[in-house]
């Protein structure tokens, strides 16, 4: 895995204000620490001046947040919508990583599919008959199940998926929190930038809005509704014949007395 | 400069005689000034609290009710007021409405006692000190009661814990209180800022009076249940203590006294160890205590207590919580032994005179 995958390729980590190391503190106790040379200063009395002088350090650290109110990190939401600073590496909305053409170099390998822990990608390929390949048709990612794990950015061995700062997501049906982060359905850069002709090029993107994914949700919904209507509909099946075999049982039982029928267990 | 002492309690004394009528007016406008008076310390306490205890946090704070949310308090306590008031079904209703008036009640005793100026005092006994120590025992009584009649074993623990640790910091803070009584040889508190009109008795007292202010700051502290000693209330081991069962009204209630108990002891830390209202005066330096003199006493003492309140602040949001079992081998191991060394210390300095500007 290359090590520029790691993280998000983030435009640059700012180097947050450090403020000076507690050791260095001499404060009060340390001075009178320092000051006495014959206190034993691992033991019982000279902890007590340690302990001193780590509780005057703190009050120099929270003091000194006091003193400076541009340690401040409360965001005034919706009045700094404008001028709102969001941190670095803050994770709101997976997105993918067009390049200046607006192609991606997503191979379809589902390795962040495999990866992701509760099944929040789903994608989808088509048959290319251009190339040999498979191509990516539709990348839904579901923001209503994911947990911001970072992991699927993180495995991507290509490094096309990013998190980005656009937090602003509320909807009213949760069915439109599942997007298609692909802009086309199509092969990937390397591909495309061997194509001479820009009217074939154009041939094999397909455009993909983010709601292109609503309806494959909607589809595996109702897939999963169908899977369950044949499940009830064989679970009955399976009662109805139980019971069939029991009056078939029954009715054996009272024409032969002696013997009871071993097939009554087998159907449960 | 001398300065003339005059109480509330004296001045209705001298209305008496004339109409008994406008003596009874006088009292009730203090009644009602004292009231006024603790709501708005009460409320401007909570603001500076939440305001200072963001910004050590990096936080800004209330922000959105009034300029920088200066009406953030004043919603807050008109919503306490309009709260359902429950009484839990298996608690002993009696004490559990009991509770918060006596909690209340203490911290209320001590205030009337307070010098703030000459002319601002309520009364001004000449066994002050006893009475303030006597009567701020009252509000453990609260404490334990609002614990024991909520019927929870959550209040329960928590009035024990602060009832265990109420009472032993006092021991300690009397100590250090009597090395003032000691030094200034008198009881009453008027008297007591009067005799540190030399200095104050923090650094006249040759080191005994920055230990017994240390001894003092710290055990006040957890005496009124404060960051890093509220036990009592530690949200992390027993949701909120002894007032767990409280809503509404007497929760305010207990919520007011616990932060004009903050106010009481700056205002008696100052009294003691940091002249009161008088002002910073060094020896015969007569030129710089007129200079001093320029500002009047009521504003030294709002100086004072303010700065105290804002150290006691300081230490809640830096320091972590202590274990019970660190509580009392503070209290009994550490802090009474140097208070009562302390105390022999400065009885041989008050009887050799040893200390700066002995008269
Ligand atoms: S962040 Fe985690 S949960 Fe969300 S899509 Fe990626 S792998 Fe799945
Ligand atoms: S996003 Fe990356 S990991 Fe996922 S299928 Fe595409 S190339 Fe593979």
């Amino acid at each position: 895995m290359p090590a520029d995958s790691v993280l998000p390729p983030a435009e640059s980590v700012a180097t947050p204000e450090v403020l000076p190391p507690p050791e260095k503190h001499v404060g009060v106790g340390g001075a009178i620490l320092g000051a006495v040379p014959w206190i034993d200063k691992t033991g019982a009395v000279g902890g007590v001046f340690r302990a001193i002088r780590s509780l005057f350090g703190g009050m120099k650290i929270t003091g000194g947040y006091l003193m400076r109110p541009s340690t401040v990190v409360t965001q005034q939401y919706p009045e700094n919508r404008e001028t709102l600073k969001l941190p670095d590496r803050f994770r709101a909305q997976l997105a993918f990583n067009h390049d200046e053409n607006g192609y991606h170099k997503c191979t379809l390998c589902r390795i962040c599919e495999e990866a992701c822990p509760n099944v929040s990608i789903i994608i989808t390929g088509r048959e290319k008959p251009a190339v040999s390949k498979k191509e990516l048709d539709s990348f839904v990612w579901r923001l209503d199940s994911c947990t911001f794990c970072n992991t699927c950015v993180i495995v991507c061995p290509f490094n096309v998926l990013r998190f980005d700062g656009t937090f602003e997501s509320s909807v009213y049906d949760r069915r439109l929190l599942s997007y298609t982060l692909n802009q086309y359905a199509g092969p990937v850069a390397s591909v495309l930038e061997k194509m001479e002709d820009p009217e074939a090029r154009k041939a094999a993107m397909e455009a993909r809005d983010p709601y292109s994914g609503a309806a494959i949700i909607a589809a595996l919904i109702e897939k999963q509704k169908a899977t369950k209507i044949a499940e009830r509909a064989a679970r009955e099946a399976a009662k109805a014949s139980r019971v069939a075999a029991k009056a078939a049982a029954a009715a054996a039982a009272a024409a032969a007395q002696p013997e009871p029928p071993p097939e009554a267990e087998d159907v449960g | 400069m001398s300065w003339p002492v005059k109480t509330i309690a004296e001045r209705t004394g001298d209305l008496l005689p004339g109409s008994p009528w406008t003596a009874a007016l006088y009292v009730l406008l203090t009644i009602l000034a004292v009231t006024a008076f603790m709501t708005v310390t009460g409320l401007v306490l909570i603001y500076a609290e939440r305001k200072i205890a963001a910004h050590f946090q990096c936080r800004l704070g209330p922000m959105r009710v009034g300029w920088h949310g200066v009406l953030q308090t004043i919603a807050d306590a008109l919503k306490l007021l309009l709260k359902e008031d429950i009484v839990p079904r298996d608690a002993d209703a009696l004490l559990h409405i009991l509770a918060p008036v006596l909690s209340f009640a203490g911290m209320l005793l001590v205030m009337i006692a307070l010098p703030m100026s000459p002319s601002l005092q309520v009364a001004d006994m000449n066994i002050g000190v006893l009475y303030v120590t006597a009567v701020s025992g009252l509000g453990v009584l609260g404490i334990l009661l609002g614990g024991w009649s909520s019927n929870n074993k959550w209040s329960l623990l928590g009035a024990m814990r602060a009832g265990a640790q109420i009472i032993s910091y006092e021991v300690s803070a009397t100590l250090a209180l009597l090395v003032v009584v000691l030094f200034s040889g008198t009881l009453q508190l008027s008297g007591i800022v009067q005799s540190q009109e030399a200095g104050w008795w923090i650094w006249r007292a040759h080191g005994c009076g920055i230990v017994a202010f240390a001894i003092f700051l710290i055990a006040g502290t957890a005496e009124i249940n404060r960051t890093p000693f509220d036990l009592a209330e530690g949200e992390s081991e027993l949701t909120a203590g002894f007032h767990t069962e409280y809503s509404g009204l007497r929760f305010s209630f207990f919520f007011l006294s616990e932060f004009l108990n903050m106010f009481v002891l700056a205002a008696m830390t100052s009294t003691l160890f940091l002249g009161g209202w008088m002002p910073l005066h060094i020896g015969h330096f007569t030129v710089f205590n007129g200079v001093m003199d320029i500002i009047p006493p009521g504003l030294w003492f709002t100086f004072k207590t303010t700065g105290m309140i804002f150290l006691i602040m300081w230490f809640r949001w830096t320091f972590p919580r202590l274990r019970v079992d660190q509580l009392m081998r503070l209290e009994w191991k550490i802090l009474l032994p140097i208070g009562f060394v302390n105390l022999f210390v400065s009885a041989a300095c008050v009887v050799t005179g040893c200390y700066f500007f002995a008269r």
